[in-house]
């Protein structure tokens, strides 16, 4: 079209937009032949991740939503949308300008706004979250791509020739099928395709839609996002990459039928091929087959026994769960969460009802406080015996009555270095501080733990209501902003593992995976003292299944299952019989997995601050985070 | 009309393996209404695109009054196009359209205005100005698009297909308009079209191609009456065309029977074409003839009753204003001036006649 | 017949209102109401405090510069694109929607994996002993990360733009003396003007409102609008304020809306 531009520079120009727009597609590519789990490391050529994923039910679970949300959604997207664009075409001129404008609202809307638009409307109108509101979110949100594709095309329509098969005898639903359609086709098909895409490559509509038990892809890549995202993901995504590539280059194989130059672009002359037919209706095929395939596999008896759980991301082994249900016949509906804060709105809306949480130490005083837990029949959970009795001591700081929650997982929040890096002694949280690292240093992102760092650096208790201290530690974050490298939450792990950064503020139980991974790198409790958690289980007021919550909870406490999840997550465990059982002296006695706290000074647990407190670090978070 | 204006020397032009134009020479006098007319894929638009430099020949060169302007962008020539289609600029109105090209050479506002009404009034659109391209009927826009053209006083206008997306009866008016245009401007006219009327109406010159070749120049008169060969012929206007064999100067035998012509210099028994208009032949009582048939169809098409007649194997298209019932035995008579002679064909090429329009 | 079309529009309007109207103005309810119910300003206002204006500036500012960085990307490649031969369209066209089949935070968190400092580029500068790239976590990633997710949505609806041209239109402002420039600034461009002005939309509204990119290639260091009001919602559990924020959100929205509705008279943003 221009010709400012040689040939050959325009070639250059499109390879190199083209090495922009796939260099992070090779990347994922290549990390699924990664044999190691880090994603900032070259462990060299496995395939074990494409055998992993076939065996990963939960990947595989997520995969057959995403399809089968994408494909319910836009076609039913593309009826609904085909059919009003036949009204909005005979509208008059200024109701189809509304209608136009109020159908463009969720495709400029912010997905974010959208979203949480839906979830308001969703638990006004008291809806199981789940498959449903996902489905209807993407209905909602592919509808505008149906419409703004069909609806030039349906402009363009000859009125004569719909005429004329009336003219001929046709029935008017008739003559719509056998002549209008077939014109419609192309627009509709590319449409189609659109909305198929945008349902598969959405996340932050879906994220705030959705139900437990009920994952996207890319939901549960969020949730891995933070925890660090599994190998078999990239496997997936390449498999489904190539999948398409293939399909693609088979159908720019076969020829177009019709050599008619000029209108029709892109998609519509893709989707005109006789290949793409085929390649599109073989893989709705295979899709819905396999959908099937795996919902059949999937479907268990109704009537079963269910027990909801809504735990922290990575943090309980698999495993242990398809052991139990083979157990116990019951069956767990298991949903995850990233942060204490997001998990409290979910379960206070009541947007499910879940039978047991496992929040920590604070949250779960704020969750008494505000009455929203059942009280624990210790009787049947025999069980909890084997939870050292400090545990439960400690607890009491939350729990004065121990009434309600049974210790899980405890541990602390240290710094996490590398002695490459780091050479001199680390004891003090004021090597956050030093400009030597600059760029080096990864803060946690969430307000307590920053807070925490800052309060006890200066010598105040994290728990802290005194607003002059908190301006104080407030005003030591926002001094320590520049050396920063990032504020992180679990990625500190995955950063440090790959040297990205000399320090990091961690937890406990990711040091000793780190360590494994990464021999380098050394935790620390800084003398100033630190925080002191314990993740407890605890069953809320709106549970269904107490006796199943129970019998579920007195599960994790028995030894060889605590020693099971102890092994996976690498968290330290309360549970005293299960320690006795850990066959690796090194890790039995461990100083990071199990410290002596009582060489430590200055050791707190976080208490609930009430909403007063909440709001007030809030909003000197904000003011750190936003310099 | 004697200097040769634009001067197109062995130009040729191929698209992938498909040859377009093959070693074409061709010149376009000052002032001349020229046409260049075939059927569609004949090379006569891309001959016009060689000209208005929106292609690059192959091989040869294109010269503009004595100079090489080959290598010269389309906005450094001096000739402006009138598009099939028209190509009017939809997001301008009718008086931005037009004044485009003036802008553009940066001419004083005042200067614009009067050439807009100026062009205006000529195309008959007084008026017009603020309205846009899209709220005009087809016939208008044509109009537009002849307007912005000339009123950068190009010393050529290439015309290309320009009445071909209009009905019948515009189209008339058109001509009409089109022929008045060139005579107030007194410019060049280069003109493609596949329509042959269009041609035989407002031509000076006519220069019929087919399959990249030129198969005949000449005036309106000279294609009809006196085709050069059987696509010619045939493309122009309705006509019989027959096998024939020259028998000597002056004597041809169509379909055994010998016939008086005047045409000479085409040695003995040779192998031609013979071309006798419908309209030439009279036909007249059996025993007058020179051949003997029967009619065998017969059509009213207001001016003349045309009718087909059998014989010596043959279906001869008559047109007579003289009604002769189906049926009717008659004689052929074909004055020898009406008999046009012509060489057969030496390459197959020449001889496909693609009707498709 | 007509009224019998209309009654077609039914299921549509409908699901519209239900799924459209009636969640907007759940979310302007809860932007004016406190937790008690009651009407309040505050909410809204809340946007002046100086972290949320700083948020928002920032936004603003990233999403306009990835805008623009978008189209003088897209815009030459668009017509690159568009000017080639017509039996390639189709493909060309799908390999650039072919990236938005690997997941959107995968692909994201890929550019973390290249742009780190012991990234994928890093190692391949410091092979040549070329200087390090030091940009992740800082708002170039976050800028990078917009042009990369939404490079596509400006690239289509310019390349439509230009197939629709007349090839002849252009050609007839050539042969009335415009020059390529010319040429491409009075005629390509204003008649490609409803595809760049959808594309703009389409890239300057997500980029405006995002957070996830923010989050994956910010290091959590930069804060905006998008993740102020996500966290209100996730994290401080105060809807009233994410909601209120929104609504802010909502009327840089409109004006887009509005703006590209006067510019796009056709109503046809096309994909």
């Amino acid at each position: 079209m221009k010709k400012f531009f040689s040939l050959q520079a325009r070639r250059i120009y499109i390879a190199l937009i083209m090495l922009f727009l796939y260099a992070p597609i090779i990347t994922l590519i290549v990390l699924s032949f990664n044999s190691s789990r880090s994603r900032a490391k070259w462990g060299g050529f496995t395939l074990d991740w494409y055998k992993a994923l076939f065996e990963n039910e939960s990947i595989l679970q997520a995969l057959y939503n995403t399809l089968a949300i994408a494909l319910l959604s836009s076609v039913i997207a593309t009826v609904i949308g085909t059919i009003s664009c036949i009204a909005i075409n005979s509208m008059k001129r200024k109701s189809r300008t509304v209608v136009m404008g109020i159908t463009n609202i969720p495709m400029l809307n912010a997905d974010i706004v959208t979203g949480i638009s839906l979830m308001l409307l969703f638990l006004s109108l008291g809806l199981k979250f789940g498959f449903g509101t996902i489905l209807l979110a993407h209905i909602t949100f592919n509808i505008p791509y149906v419409i703004l594709s069909v609806m030039p095309r349906m402009k363009q329509l000859n009125p004569s020739v719909y005429e004329a098969a009336l003219d001929l005898g046709a029935s008017p639903v008739n003559a719509w099928f056998k002549v209008v359609l077939p014109d419609l086709l192309p627009a509709i098909q590319s449409g189609f395709l659109m909305a198929f895409t945008m349902s598969l490559d959405d996340f932050i509509i879906t994220h705030f839609t959705k139900g437990p038990g009920v994952d996207t892809l890319s939901t549960k890549i969020y949730t891995e996002v933070k925890k660090g995202i599994k190998p078999e993901m990239y496997a997936l995504s390449t498999i489904i990459f190539i999948t398409v590539l293939v399909l693609l280059l088979l159908v720019n194989k076969t020829p177009s039928p019709e050599k008619s130059p000029g209108r029709q672009k892109g998609l519509y002359q893709l989707t005109q091929k006789p290949g793409f037919r085929y390649a599109s209706a073989g893989f709705l095929l295979l899709l819905t087959g396999s959908g099937i395939f795996l919902g059949m596999s999937r479907i268990k008896e109704p009537e079963v026994q269910q027990v909801i759980v809504y735990n922290w991301g990575e943090y309980l082994d698999p495993e242990v769960i398809e052991m139990f249900e083979a157990e116990t016949g019951i069956q767990v509906i298991y949903d995850e969460y990233e942060t204490n804060e997001i998990m409290f709105p979910k379960v206070a809306a009541g947007t499910s009802a879940y039978d047991v949480l496992c929040p920590s130490d604070y949250m779960i005083e704020k969750l008494i406080e505000n009455d929203m837990l059942m009280e624990i029949d210790f009787d049947n959970i025999p069980n909890a015996v084997n939870i050292g009795q400090q545990y439960y001591e400690q607890s009491k700081g939350f729990d004065p009555k121990n009434k309600y929650s049974v210790p899980y997982c405890w541990g602390t929040v240290g710094i996490l270095y590398n002695k490459t890096m780091v050479t001199e002694p680390v004891d003090s949280w004021s090597i956050l501080w030093d400009e030597q690292y600059s760029n080096n240093i990864l803060m946690q992102d969430s307000v307590r733990d920053a807070f925490m760092v800052a309060l006890k650096l200066k010598g105040y208790s994290m728990n802290s209501m005194d607003e002059d201290e908190l301006k104080e530690a407030r005003d030591l974050l926002i001094e320590q902003r520049p050396v920063v490298q990032a504020y992180v939450v679990d990625q500190v792990r995955d950063k440090m593992i790959g040297g990205e950064a000399a320090l990091g503020v961690i937890y406990s139980g990711e040091a000793i995976y780190t360590q494994r991974e990464n021999p380098d790198l050394e935790y620390v409790i800084p003398q100033e003292g630190t925080n002191v958690w314990i993740d407890s289980w605890v069953i809320p007021k709106t549970a269904q299944n107490k006796e199943n919550a129970e019998i579920f909870i007195d599960y994790m406490c028995r030894p060889d299952i605590a020693l099971l999840n102890f092994e996976y997550i690498t968290y330290s465990t309360p549970n005293d019989a299960a320690r006795e059982l850990i066959e690796d002296e090194d890790i039995r006695n461990s100083d990071i997995a199990f410290p002596d706290l009582s060489l430590y000074d200055h050791l707190e647990t976080y208490d609930y601050l009430g909403e007063e407190g909440d709001s007030l670090y809030n909003d000197l978070w904000k003011e750190v985070k936003s310099q | 009309m004697s200097t040769k204006l634009i001067d197109l020397q062995h130009i040729s032009k191929s698209y992938g393996d498909n040859l377009i134009l093959d070693d074409m020479n061709l010149y376009i006098r000052e002032n001349e209404f020229l046409t260049l007319l075939g059927p569609s894929g004949c090379g006569k638009t891309t001959t016009l695109r060689i000209i208005g430099g929106f292609e690059k020949a192959d091989r040869g060169i294109v010269c503009f009054d004595g100079q090489d302007i080959s290598h010269l962008p389309p906005n450094k020539r001096q000739l402006n196009t009138v598009f099939q289609k028209y190509a009017l600029f939809t997001h301008m109105t009718i008086a931005q359209n037009i004044a485009f090209g003036l802008k553009i050479k940066g001419k004083s506002k005042a200067y614009i205005d009067d050439k807009i009404k100026y062009a205006l009034k000529l195309v008959n659109l007084d008026g017009y100005e603020n309205r846009t391209p899209d709220s005009l009927s087809g016939g208008q826009q044509q109009r537009i698009a002849i307007a912005r053209a000339i009123v950068n006083e190009p010393k050529v206008l290439l015309l290309d297909e320009p009445l071909g997306a209009l009905d019948l009866k515009l189209r008339q008016d058109m001509q009409y308009e089109l022929i008045r245009l060139k005579n107030e401007l007194g410019i060049t006219f280069i003109y493609v079209t596949h329509d042959q009327e269009e041609a035989l109406t407002m031509s000076d010159t006519v220069v019929v191609m087919n399959q990249g070749y030129i198969q005949q120049i000449g005036t309106p008169e000279d294609i009809y009456n006196e085709p050069e060969n059987a696509f010619v012929a045939d493309f122009i206007g309705d006509s019989n065309i027959i096998d024939a064999i020259m028998v000597q100067d002056e004597l041809v035998e169509i379909l055994g029977t010998r016939f008086a012509c005047v045409d000479i210099d085409f040695g003995t028994n040779t192998p031609v074409d013979v071309v006798i208009r419908p309209e030439d032949i009279e036909l007249v009582a059996p025993e007058k003839g020179t051949i003997e048939g029967v009619v065998t169809h017969l059509i009213f098409k207001g001016v003349h009753y045309e009718m087909e007649v059998l014989a010596n194997g043959f279906e001869w298209l008559v047109h007579s204003t003289i009604l002769v019932p189906v049926g009717t035995k008659v004689g052929i008579h074909v004055d020898p001036f009406n008999i046009q002679i012509m060489n057969k064909p030496e390459s197959e090429d020449e001889e496909v006649a693609v009707f498709d329009e | 017949m007509n009224k019998k079309k209309l009654w077609l529009s039914g299921p549509y309007l409908f699901w519209a209102v239900c799924f459209i109207i009636i969640p907007l103005c759940m979310v302007i309810y809860y932007g004016i109401t406190d937790k008690t119910g009651a009407f309040t300003l505050e909410n809204v206002l809340s946007v002046s405090t100086p972290e949320h204006m700083k948020a928002l500036g920032l936004s603003l500012l990233l999403s306009l510069i990835s805008t623009i960085l978008c189209l003088i990307f897209a815009y030459p490649l668009a017509s690159i694109l568009a000017g080639m031969n017509k039996n390639q369209h189709s493909f060309i066209v799908l390999i650039f929607i072919l990236p938005m089949w690997m997941n959107f935070l995968l692909r994201t968190l890929a550019w973390q994996t290249l742009l780190e400092k012991t990234g994928v580029i890093n190692n391949i500068l410091t092979f040549f002993h070329l200087p390090s790239l030091e940009i992740i976590n800082t708002p170039y990633a976050i800028v990078l990360g917009m042009v990369y997710n939404f490079l596509p949505f400006m690239v289509l609806p310019i390349y439509n733009a230009l197939c629709k041209i007349d090839k002849n239109v252009i050609n007839a402002a050539r042969d009335l003396g415009a020059n390529g420039i010319q040429t491409f600034f009075r005629i390509i461009l204003p008649l490609s003007l409803p595809g760049v002005i959808s594309g703009i939309s389409m890239v300057f509204i997500p980029a405006l409102t995002t957070f996830v990119i923010s989050n994956i290639l910010g290091g959590g260091k930069i804060l905006l609008i998008g993740n102020v009001i996500e966290q209100e919602f996730t994290q401080a559990s105060n809807w009233h304020v994410g909601s209120g924020l929104s609504l802010v959100l909502m009327v840089f929205i409109l004006i887009s809306m509005v703006v590209s509705a006067i510019l796009d008279k056709d109503g046809e943003g096309s994909l």
